[in-house]
């Protein structure tokens, strides 16, 4: 004989009803792909926020046969001095800076390797920062080049639009996939939801007679959905923590703060990777399970309360 | 009080041959009704109405003196229902619970303290003689256990309108009696009581008005007169 009072019992029996093999396991799934989802588009942010910082700022400016003395009325200048002497008409407050032959090869010695390449015919590269809020003038590469013709003007801010054009595409498809993971989830919650009410309707149908609301069973289907969908937004999301960790660690190199490249592919620090994640995907993480419970407390509730109004 | 003017109920759509035909009766607070009339003439269907498991296509319907209609908010049916006890003919328990559990229902989902409701259930079960059964889940009772533990969860809650149907084929005659003579006590205290039975000796022992019903319409009214 069992006890005669089981507490709160009312008969519904739920744990049976709504059973957490099928709900756990998908909800579980579509956490892992939702939490793959938040990491990316945290990554693309971050780049876009990057880029649309100080980088767009920068301008490179490339003077080839740098020493060549120009064939000009006022004075015996070089080609880069021409060039320098007309970058003082920039904005004030600009920072120009000629990179100088150490510079140079330190940037170049990845290609050329530690050799004393002085022989080899590099162009003088120059550096410009300007302040914030202003921009480039629109004639400057032009007037170089009338002056000293060959110039190079590179203006960074060209390819951080470009980069942040393709991080807020990025962003937008992050978006995309957070909303269809979503629609899906939904949909796995609506059918579980669906074949509980099928299997407990004359059970349903009794409640109701004795005066249960809509809000009681509702809330009862609901709640039972909402702790599966924590859990298995949870699992996922714990489930996406590994290759999140490694993707992580590959992408150091190109993150602000530098750790060193890796050369195996297992990282030995984890806390010091762990540390590198960034605040807002890890918040996302978090509100992951949260989220997942939502949707699924919700789209119960719903569906219970619209499959109740066929009762008066 | 129950009051019903003119009637009618259709199962499922409105042209089909409607279930009750402009049934109209009315029961004083505290009055007891047999119900009464041949099989399939309509006397569950009525009960569905009057416990608002179903509401009227046509006609008015007043339960426990509020009027019972389609544009009711559905919050102030529930809480009527709760006042409302019903034994159904074929019991509708809940098999997994326990005798106990099924019996406390009806407070439970009043929300009272659950120390009182253990004491009352148990107060109940003694005397509808289920004592020893308490633990047992409903799906190990014999038919007439299943029928008092019905019973039981009808009435534990004090409701202040009683409907039965056919309450008693389940039971022994000694049982039957005691079950009719608690109704009979329960609508002197004020409560009103509906009773669909097939049971003559029943009817006999307890001489009060009836309802006739047949094929969907009320024939006589034996409260009409009073
Ligand atoms: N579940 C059902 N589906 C369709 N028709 C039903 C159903 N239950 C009862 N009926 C029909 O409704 C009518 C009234 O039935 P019911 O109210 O159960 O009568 P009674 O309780 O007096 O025997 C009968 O004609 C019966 O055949
Ligand atoms: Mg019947």
């Amino acid at each position: 004989m069992t006890r005669p009072f089981s507490g709160r019992k009312d008969g519904l029996s739920l744990s049976e009803a709504l059973p957490d093999r099928s709900l756990f396991a998908l909800v579980a799934m579509m956490g892992f792909l939702a939490a793959l989802t938040v990491a990316g588009a945290s990554g693309a942010r971050a780049l876009s926020a990057r880029w649309s910082g100080g980088a767009a700022q920068l301008l490179t400016i490339q003077v080839p046969d740098a020493d060549t003395a120009l064939t000009a009325q006022n004075g015996p200048t070089t080609r880069v001095q021409a060039v320098l002497a007309d970058l003082a008409s920039l904005p004030a407050g600009s920072e120009v800076h000629q990179l100088t032959q150490p510079e140079l090869s330190r940037l170049l010695e990845p290609w050329l390797g530690e050799t004393d390449n002085t022989a080899l015919p590099l162009p003088a590269i120059i550096r410009v920062k300007l302040p914030v809020d202003t921009s480039v003038p629109a004639t400057l590469e032009q007037t170089l080049n009338t002056h000293v013709p060959g110039t190079i003007v590179e203006h960074n801010a060209r390819w951080g639009e470009r980069l942040r054009a393709l991080a807020n595409s990025l962003l937008a498809c992050a978006g995309l996939a957070l909303l269809t993971v979503g629609g899906i989830a939904t949909m796995i919650t609506g059918l579980a939801t669906r074949t509980g009410l099928a299997t407990r309707k004359d059970i349903i149908k009794t409640l109701h007679g004795l005066g249960a609301s809509d809000s009681y069973i509702a809330g009862r289907f609901a709640w039972r959905t909402a702790t599966l969908g924590f859990g298995g937004g949870l699992t996922g999301t714990l489930g996406a923590c590994l290759p999140l960790l490694l993707l992580l660690q590959m992408a150091a190199p190109f993150a602000s703060t530098p750790l060193t490249a890796p050369d195996r592919l297992l990282p030995t620090n984890w806390q010091a990777l762990a540390a590198t994640i960034p605040q807002d995907m890890l918040v996302a993480l978090l509100l992951l399970p949260f989220a997942a419970a939502f949707i699924c407390w919700f789209t119960t509730q719903i569906m219970v309360r619209l499959w109740l109004l066929r009762l008066p | 009080m129950i009051r019903l003017d003119n009637v009618s109920w259709h199962r499922g759509k409105k042209d089909s041959a409607p279930v009750l035909a402009h049934v109209s009766f009315m029961v004083p607070q505290g009055g007891f009704r047999w119900l009464l009339g041949p099989s399939g003439a309509g006397k569950s269907s009525l009960l569905s109405l009057l416990h608002i498991e179903n509401l009227p296509s046509d006609g008015q319907m007043t339960i426990l003196g509020k009027t019972v209609a389609q544009e009711e908010k559905r919050s102030a049916l529930v809480r009527l229902r709760q006042r409302i006890g019903m034994v159904h003919q074929d019991y509708q328990l809940m098999p997994d619970l326990s005798v106990a559990d099924n019996v406390a229902l009806p407070l439970r989902l009043q929300k009272r303290p659950e120390d009182e409701i253990q004491d009352e259930v148990h107060a109940i079960l003694k005397w509808v003689g289920l004592g020893e059964r308490v633990g047992v889940p409903a799906a190990q009772l014999s038919g007439g256990e299943q029928q008092r533990t019905a019973i039981a969860r009808a009435i534990i809650h004090r409701p202040g309108l009683i409907l039965a149907d056919e309450p008693t084929n389940a039971l022994e005659e000694s049982q039957a009696c005691r079950l009719l003579d608690m109704f009979a006590e329960l609508s002197a205290m004020g409560t009103t009581v509906v009773v669909a039975t097939h049971n003559e000796s029943l009817i006999r022992r307890l001489e009060r008005p009836f309802l006739f019903l047949e094929r969907g319409r009320l024939v006589e009214d034996g409260g009409a007169q009073a």
